[in-house]
């Protein structure tokens, strides 16, 4: 009975309803928080006052704070734009729950670097996408590494915008790059409109895949470590091997070849921590190679099969094959050559082209 | 039974033969299982008699590193000075050593130093600024016509390619220099971006917001006057990207009436020069 009166109230000091929908979807967005993060995310948000912060219960069960959440809101007046905003909160701070698609643009020859204004990309974004749609609802957030959030929520011609499946684009100035999740139509919309306020050419997909966008962005930003040959060895970092308690009777037969496979190891991977994917897919396209007898299979036509490798953290996984003894060091070009080339989406084809850059469908 | 008849049919004598051969073959497996196991043995005293040698000699060059050996050259006079001579030749060594490593490390502190490769040639480009050493960039280059980077740290805001389309294959020492000092140009202004908002944050309000390449930069701060106090919004641009000063600052005042103020404005931007 509360509840509603003071709803009734707000509504009478502000002459303000807040709008079914947009009270819903701040509702369902509180129930996503976990309850640990609830108070940081609302504060972070900053649309609430600390005295009504104060008055919010964690302790009860989320219905009912997700309840008190939206009375607030209705206090304040929250508008669409406001819970976009919360949403955004939510989905960077869990933003390795989606996979992420990296596109890059490019720029026509000749064309040089101009220096990034944030006003005017944003103006010329939203110019590019309300021209061609009129139901779309487009909010930005930058935050401290220069990353600049897209929220896209998409309507059709004779539709509201569907809040619930945002699309979201991360930016970094600058740079050709773009990391785009959730995207189910309106790519060629969303493509134009970035093209256009980053003064590019031209966009397309790259091959790289992965749920963890800081990996991405190391990557695609040659942020991750790389070997390099040189005279001035860097600080090296602390490495976490305690040395072992052998017996000292005990005694390592191959040591040598021990120490070659890490050699090697190093040369190929790095010392720091790999780039984290979860995953990298070959497409071979190569004839099959086997005994002349078996003539049903030694047609003309290639081979097709599909082999998908998947690990928690695939680059790891494949750095420690080799210590392991599970594989012979060094390891093919093919596993190690993911990061430098940026892709984990290859095409295998015959011996001329081997690594042919061609796009693979989804 | 059967067999016993069947021999002595076609005659003891060859019946005779016949056990004589069959014995002889068991005798030979014998001896041949007894040699081998003789081998076997005598193998193993080998190995134990090997091992043996190796610890010792392993404790030998263990103690003659630490100088042991040389207290107890007493007893026989010809191995000291050849003792002592091995050690002289090292210790020469050591020295040539440390004498290449001062080189080495005084030529990266030039801020450009470089190690051939099998097809070409690293580079190693490290930045500074004013006195303080920052981070270094490396770059692989092959050796061939026409050249090529194989890979490269530097980051992907720096505009390498357009660089390297102008220089790199006409004159490689203006293509180093132009790199070199882009990438000390960015180390700079991030650095002073970095100092300004960690020491004079009091000052400030709010963060600082800069670009990737760190060549346009916000920052809102107040200044008191007796009566009030005036927020002001400065914006820095740094039209030329291989200088760490900007070219153009721009100072807007949210108060219509603090005109009268500006000097005081231009005062406070002491701290940031």
């Amino acid at each position: 009975m509360s509840a509603s009166g003071r709803r009734r109230r707000g509504a009478l000091n502000s002459g303000f309803t807040m709008d079914e929908t947009v009270a819903e979807y701040i509702r369902r967005t509180v129930l996503k928080i976990p309850r640990h993060e609830i108070m940081e995310m609302l504060t972070m948000w900053e649309f609430l006052s600390k005295t009504q912060l104060q008055t919010i219960n964690v302790h009860q069960i989320k219905e009912k704070i997700s309840q008190e959440v939206v009375e607030l809101c209705e206090e304040n007046s929250a508008s669409i734009k406001q819970a976009a905003i919360l949403d955004m909160i939510y989905n960077h701070t869990y933003r390795n729950k989606k996979v992420w698609t990296v596109y890059q643009m490019t720029k026509a020859a000749g064309e040089e670097t101009d220096s990034f204004n944030l006003a005017d990309f944003k103006y010329k974004f939203k110019r590019s996408l309300r021209s061609a749609l009129k139901n779309v609802t487009i909010n930005f957030r930058e935050y401290e590494d220069n990353a600049i959030w897209i929220r896209i929520a998409w309507g059709t011609q004779y539709t509201k915008p569907n809040q619930y499946k945002a699309t979201y684009v991360v930016y970094h100035s600058q740079t050709p790059y773009v990391f785009i999740s959730s995207l189910r139509s309106s790519l060629p919309l969303l493509c134009q409109a970035l093209v256009h306020a980053s003064s590019y050419h031209d966009i397309h997909e790259m091959e790289l895949r992965s749920r963890c966008i800081d990996s991405l962005k190391d990557i695609v930003f040659k942020r991750y470590s790389q070997t390099f040959q040189t005279y001035h060895p860097r600080p090296l970092q602390e490495r976490n091997v305690a040395p072992e308690k052998v017996d000292p009777r005990i005694i390592q037969e191959n040591k040598r070849e021990k120490e070659r496979i890490q050699r090697v190891n190093q040369e190929v991977f790095g010392e720091g921590l790999q780039p984290k994917i979860e995953f990298a897919q070959y497409k071979l396209e190569t004839m099959f190679k086997g005994e002349p007898e078996m003539d049903i299979l030694t047609e003309k036509e290639p081979f097709r099969c599909v082999v998908k490798f998947s690990s928690p953290h695939l680059l790891e996984a494949l750095k420690s094959l080799a210590p392991a003894g599970m594989a012979d060091a060094p390891l093919s070009p093919l596993l190690t050559c993911i990061p430098q080339k940026a892709r984990n989406y290859f095409k295998i084809k015959e011996r001329k082209g081997i690594l042919s850059a061609s796009c693979l469908g989804p | 039974m059967e067999e016993a008849t069947a021999y002595l049919r076609d005659g003891v004598l060859s019946h005779l033969e016949k056990l004589e051969a069959h014995a002889r073959k068991l005798a030979l497996k014998q001896e041949e299982t007894q040699r081998q196991q003789e081998n076997l043995a005598r193998l193993r005293a080998r190995i134990q008699e090997l091992r043996l040698q190796r610890d010792e000699l392993q404790t030998k060059v263990n103690l003659q590193q630490v100088g042991l050996i040389k207290q107890e050259g007493t007893t026989s006079s010809n191995v000291e000075p050849i003792q002592a001579a091995e050690i002289r030749g090292q210790a020469l060594l050591k020295w040539k050593v440390e004498n290449v490593k001062a080189m080495l490390q005084a030529f990266h502190l030039t801020g450009l130093s470089g190690k051939l490769t099998k097809q070409g040639v690293c580079f190693c480009i490290s930045t500074a600024y004013e006195g303080t050493y920052l981070d270094s960039y490396y770059l692989d280059l092959l050796i061939q016509q026409p050249v090529q980077i194989r890979h490269h740290s530097v980051p992907i805001f720096i505009p390498l390619e357009q660089i390297a389309k102008k220089y790199l294959q006409t004159n490689i020492k203006c293509f180093l220099a132009m790199l070199s000092d882009h990438l000390n140009a960015y180390a700079g202004r991030k650095y002073q971006a970095d100092q300004l908002q960690d020491h004079y944050s009091a000052f400030l309000e709010g963060t600082l917001q800069r670009n990737s390449l760190h060549n346009v930069l916000f920052f809102n701060y107040d200044v008191e006057t007796e009566s009030k106090t005036f927020p002001f919004r400065a914006k820095l641009v740094y039209g030329d990207l291989t200088r760490s000063l900007p070219t153009e600052a721009t100072i807007t005042c949210k108060e219509r009436w603090a005109l009268s103020c500006l000097s005081l404005a231009s005062g406070r931007l002491d701290f940031i020069c």
